[in-house]
């Protein structure tokens, strides 16, 4: 049995005096693909903010590999960031007067030192080794998340998290992403937490939750 | 005022010890507790010396200690620029020194003794030394104490390579010295310089038997003069000053990163590299920190912080039979050990001279001027008087003897109560051998 890559015990996050998250007790096994769904405001985004170490919880405790996310300092969280989680954004987020490839060289410059050859084999890899030199604005939806999904891999992560990464595409392409997922995961044996409304997408991973107002109200395991 | 005085050389002392203790990581309590008994060491050797024996024995002691030190930077520059080009280069040599016990008892008690030393030498002829001494010591353990506290905080990233450390603890130790004109090693580098050039232009005249002084045009000295300039001292000095501390910035900054092309994982492979980097950037630090020190150093050195009696010539006329009188006690005490300038002006023709009571307690009356630079003159400095072009310091004990940058003796005898000089032959002492220099000097001869 796989050990667990993220375990939260009574993890809460509150804005004022709205609980976003309500007490959550969630393991995710290392290699696990979870899908995450539930309607707006149902706290989906917040759980993965909390667990990609982009917000910091209300209460509980919140483990994911080996660090206690809690007793993490600023720095401690940006290295933890840096080097252990792949974020991919329903927006993209490109720099849009940067290339694809210098798009993705910035997150390798982020973690550590830039590697054009190494950006380059990346994007090939994700099916845009046509596409190098092409600024985000010269690219369909598709193969700018694609290029969000390398620029997510290039660092190795182990954990790669997804806020409604095909939200924004069409069904051709959002199958295109499913399935480049499922290959680089089959690769790299990383995590993938996505957040999704689309119950077909939810449909790729291994397990999905369903949030309803902050809390866990349903699980289900997918048939492999 | 006296802490004004010291400031710099207990500054310089705080962060050799800071940067020994960064460098000795593994050995902290020895730095702290063998640094600061070299430097109390220092301080009282140094004490007894200059009392047990007056003159330049003490001074001549440290610049040679610094004199060595400037030397084995030199040494360990030019190995340490071998070994970054060396193929099978490890670290390990370096590392394993840092965390030995003995380099950094020794590197730390030298450095202590020399910069105690350095101190006191500050304080050294002044009246009423023995407060100063005492609260110089004190405060060079307290500074040791907080330098060990302060040095906690550094970053742990911050490592120190042994060359760097070097360079930087010498650099301090010569910027501490060049506060102290008998102390300063740059001036007499450049003058080295100066001197080495002229005589090897020379010896190359001589070496194809060519007398240049006899068949070179003074047009062609007036080139070949150049050479014999002050500047070419100056920038020849500044090259060898600054060249140790370029070639250990240059060994850091070119080591050889470490090979990850065998690392599969892109990610773990930049990471290594990332390392690497941040730790070369982090460890030329200490070579740039030197290459500052030193120019600091040199600067100094021209413009050293002493306050020279420099008094203005007075004049003087001689009576009908051509004799200069100068009466020893009047206005002027001519044996109160200052230096004494009078001016002599005879038929358009012009000398300046000194009248100075050596430290034997004999009057000497000399040109102000020597036969080799050109007449600046030379202005008092404790213990010595100095030469304004060459910066040369010329002991008291040697004033009145003839040779190299000394002043130029003159005949004088006494009568009575008063120095009497041959007006005629002081203005022709001038002439042959002052005027002569001035016109080799600007391209003339």
């Amino acid at each position: 049995m796989a050990d667990n890559i993220i375990e939260t015990t009574g993890l809460t996050r509150s804005y004022g005096d709205i609980c976003a998250l309500k007490p959550l007790d969630l393991a995710v096994p290392e290699g696990e693909w979870l899908s995450v769904m539930g309607h707006s405001g149902s706290g989906k985004s917040t759980l993965m903010n909390l667990v990609g170490g982009l917000d910091r919880p209300s209460g509980g405790s919140l483990k994911v590999g080996r660090e206690d996310l809690l007793a993490l300092s600023e720095d401690e969280l940006a290295r933890f960031r840096r080097e252990f989680v792949g974020i991919i954004f329903q927006q993209h987020h490109l720099i849009p007067y940067l290339t694809a490839v210098e798009n993705v060289m910035m997150a390798q410059y982020f973690h550590s030192v830039p590697d054009e050859a190494e950006a380059r084999t990346a994007l090939e890899r994700v099916g845009l080794g046509h596409r190098l030199s092409n600024r985000p604005g010269e690219l369909s939806g598709g193969e700018q998340q694609r290029v969000c999904i390398a620029r997510a891999i290039i660092n190795s992560p182990k954990l790669l998290l997804g806020d409604e990464p095909t939200g924004n595409l069409d069904h051709k392409s959002t199958i295109m992403v499913m399935e480049l997922l499922k290959e680089l995961r089959a690769e790299e044996r990383f995590t993938i937490v996505m957040v999704t409304h689309n119950q077909e997408v939810a449909a790729w991973g291994d397990r999905t939750i369903y949030l309803d107002d902050g809390v866990l109200v349903r699980e289900e395991r997918m048939n492999s | 005022m006296v802490a004004m005085k010291l400031f710099p050389h207990v500054l310089s002392w705080c962060l050799i010890l800071l940067i020994l203790l960064r460098g000795f990581s593994g050995r902290r309590l020895i730095v702290v507790s063998v640094g600061t008994a070299g430097f109390v060491l220092g301080v009282a050797g140094a004490v007894f010396l200059y009392n047990s024996f007056p003159g330049n024995l003490l001074f001549g002691i440290i610049k040679s200690v610094l004199g060595v030190s400037f030397a084995l930077l030199w040494g360990v520059s030019v190995a340490a620029v071998y070994r970054c080009t060396a193929r099978n280069e490890t670290l390990l040599r370096g590392e394993r020194f840092n965390k030995t016990s003995l380099p950094a008892g020794v590197v730390a008690a030298v450095a202590g003794m020399v910069a105690g030393a350095e101190s006191v030498c500050k304080l050294l002829g002044g009246n009423d030394t023995t407060v100063a001494t005492v609260l110089l010591v004190v405060a060079a353990g307290v500074m040791a104490l907080v330098v060990r506290t302060v040095e906690k905080w550094l970053t742990a990233s911050f490592t120190v390579s042994p060359s760097g450390m070097l360079s930087s603890v010498v650099a301090l130790l010569l910027f501490s010295a060049s506060s102290i004109l008998r102390l300063d090693l740059f001036s007499p580098l450049s003058m080295k310089v100066m001197k080495g050039v002229h005589d090897f232009v020379h010896q190359s005249m001589e070496s194809i038997l060519i007398p240049d002084h006899l068949f070179v045009k003074p047009i062609v000295w007036k080139y070949i003069g150049f050479l014999f300039g002050k500047e070419v001292g100056f920038w020849g000095g500044i090259v060898i000053w600054f060249t140790p501390v370029l070639l250990i910035a240059l060994a850091v900054g070119s080591r050889r990163l470490p090979s990850v092309a065998h690392i599969r994982l892109g990610a773990q492979r930049r990471t290594l590299l990332a390392g690497a980097l941040r730790n070369q950037r982090l460890l030329l630090v200490l070579p740039l920190f030197s290459l500052v020190i030193f120019a600091a150093a040199a600067y100094q050195s021209s413009f050293p912080s002493v306050e020279y009696w420099d008094p203005k010539p007075l004049p003087v006329t001689a009576s009908q039979s051509g004799e200069i009188l100068i009466p020893k006690k009047g206005e002027i005490d001519l044996e109160d050990g200052k230096l004494h300038k009078y001016l002599f002006k005879q038929g358009g023709r012009e000398a300046r001279f000194f009248v100075l009571r050596n430290q034997e307690g004999q009057l000497t009356v000399d040109l102000d001027a020597c036969a080799i630079c050109k007449p600046d003159g030379y202005g008092q400095a404790e213990g010595s008087v100095i030469c304004y072009y060459c910066k040369t310091l010329i002991p008291l004990e040697t004033v009145g003897k003839p040779g190299g940058c000394n002043p130029v003796p003159v005949a004088f005898t006494v009568k009575g109560d008063s120095v009497v000089i041959d007006g005629m032959t002081l203005i022709n002492s001038w002439g042959a051998t002052v005027q002569a220099t001035t016109r080799v000097k600007e391209g003339g001869k």
